[in-house]
């Protein structure tokens, strides 16, 4: 019993300065921290756009394409690659979609079901969206694709943020 | 989905939707010098293979932290590895794949309370060359497609 009442007092003591100590180097630290940190907090990389694909190849059947942006992710900056369905609509629009199905994230593809030619299907759970990226009723998803943000600058396609519908 | 904070508060809240999961077996040996290197290139390689695969899947798949072992002590490590199995079977979680890039779990394969996923490894190369990423992502795509063949 007094075997047992010492060791928690030695581990209650441990624990006291683990605390101060903590505390101090976390008064230390804080100052430079966030002088490193703050340069890549500023809003840079939003709004910015990256090019992905020359317009001509741009069919009405939606094609994948891939490119890659810097990100910083609190503590990192890494390289993402990021995907997007593109393709044009009968009215000559174009329309670039997140692949990221809005259920729980899995990475949707275009008419890989053969009994679903013309929608987008999430191999997860079977969740479906129209060519437009609207979700399926009855499905697991309960909102739309993401659309990008898109511009044609001298017949290239540049996309940037993603925006929820 | 990975093993952090955010992600597993979704997987107990979404539990009914995700059933899979990869522990991923990387053996080491740091008493080798003529191993080392390729050796870590392979734990490399297959922290690439499970986040391509996490990335394309997350909705349904969790990768776990990764068992590490010394290169050759696959025997008895089959009890420990059998132990984290059922732990993440009673989630439940029921389809449990052990991906690897050792050989040696062949012969262990049976014992094994988890799908094995061996892979045959490459030769120590710059794994951001557009030549290893278009072969890594082949191989990746038929990962997938054996893991979705379980669903
Ligand atoms: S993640 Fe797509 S249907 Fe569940």
């Amino acid at each position: 019993m007094s075997d047992k009442q010492r060791v928690s007092r030695r581990q209650f003591l441990n624990y006291t300065l683990t605390g101060v100590g903590g505390f101090m180097a976390a008064g230390m630290l804080a100052p430079m921290v966030r002088f490193a940190i703050d340069p890549v907090l500023k809003p840079s990389a939003a709004g910015d756009f990256q090019s992905v694909a020359s317009v001509d190849e741009i069919t009405n059947e939606p094609q994948r394409f891939e490119w890659i942006v810097e990100q910083v992710d609190g503590w990192y900056e890494s390289e993402v690659q990021k995907t997007a369905w593109v393709y044009r609509t009968e009215d000559d629009e174009i329309v670039a979609l997140s692949p990221i199905c809005t259920h729980l994230g899995c990475t949707v593809d275009w008419a890989s079901q053969e009994e679903y030619p013309d929608q987008f299907y999430c191999p997860c759970h079977a969740g479906r969206y129209t060519k437009d990226g609207v979700n399926v009723p009855g499905t697991p998803p309960t909102a739309p694709l993401p659309l990008f943000d898109h511009k044609v600058e001298e017949g290239m396609l540049y996309l940037g943020q993603e925006q929820d519908r | 989905m990975q093993w952090t904070r955010k992600d597993l508060s979704l997987y107990i809240k979404e539990k009914e939707y995700i059933d899979t999961l990869i522990i991923p077996l990387i053996p080491f040996n740091p008493a080798s010098d003529s191993n080392v290197t390729k050796e870590a290139f392979q734990r490399e390689l297959n922290q690439l293979f499970t986040h391509l695969l996490e990335k394309e899947y997350r909705g349904r798949i969790i990768v776990s932290p990764e068992y590490d072992y010394i290169t050759g002590s696959n025997e008895t490590e089959v009890h420990r590895i059998n132990q984290w199995v059922e732990r993440f079977q009673s989630q439940p979680l029921s389809h449990v794949f052990l991906f690897t890039f050792d050989p040696k779990w062949k012969k262990w394969e049976q014992a094994l309370k988890g799908q094995l996923l061996w892979v045959p490894s490459m030769n120590e190369r710059d794994l951001h060359s557009s030549e290893t990423k278009s072969f890594v992502k082949e191989q990746v795509s038929q990962i997938s497609e054996l893991i979705k063949a379980y669903w």
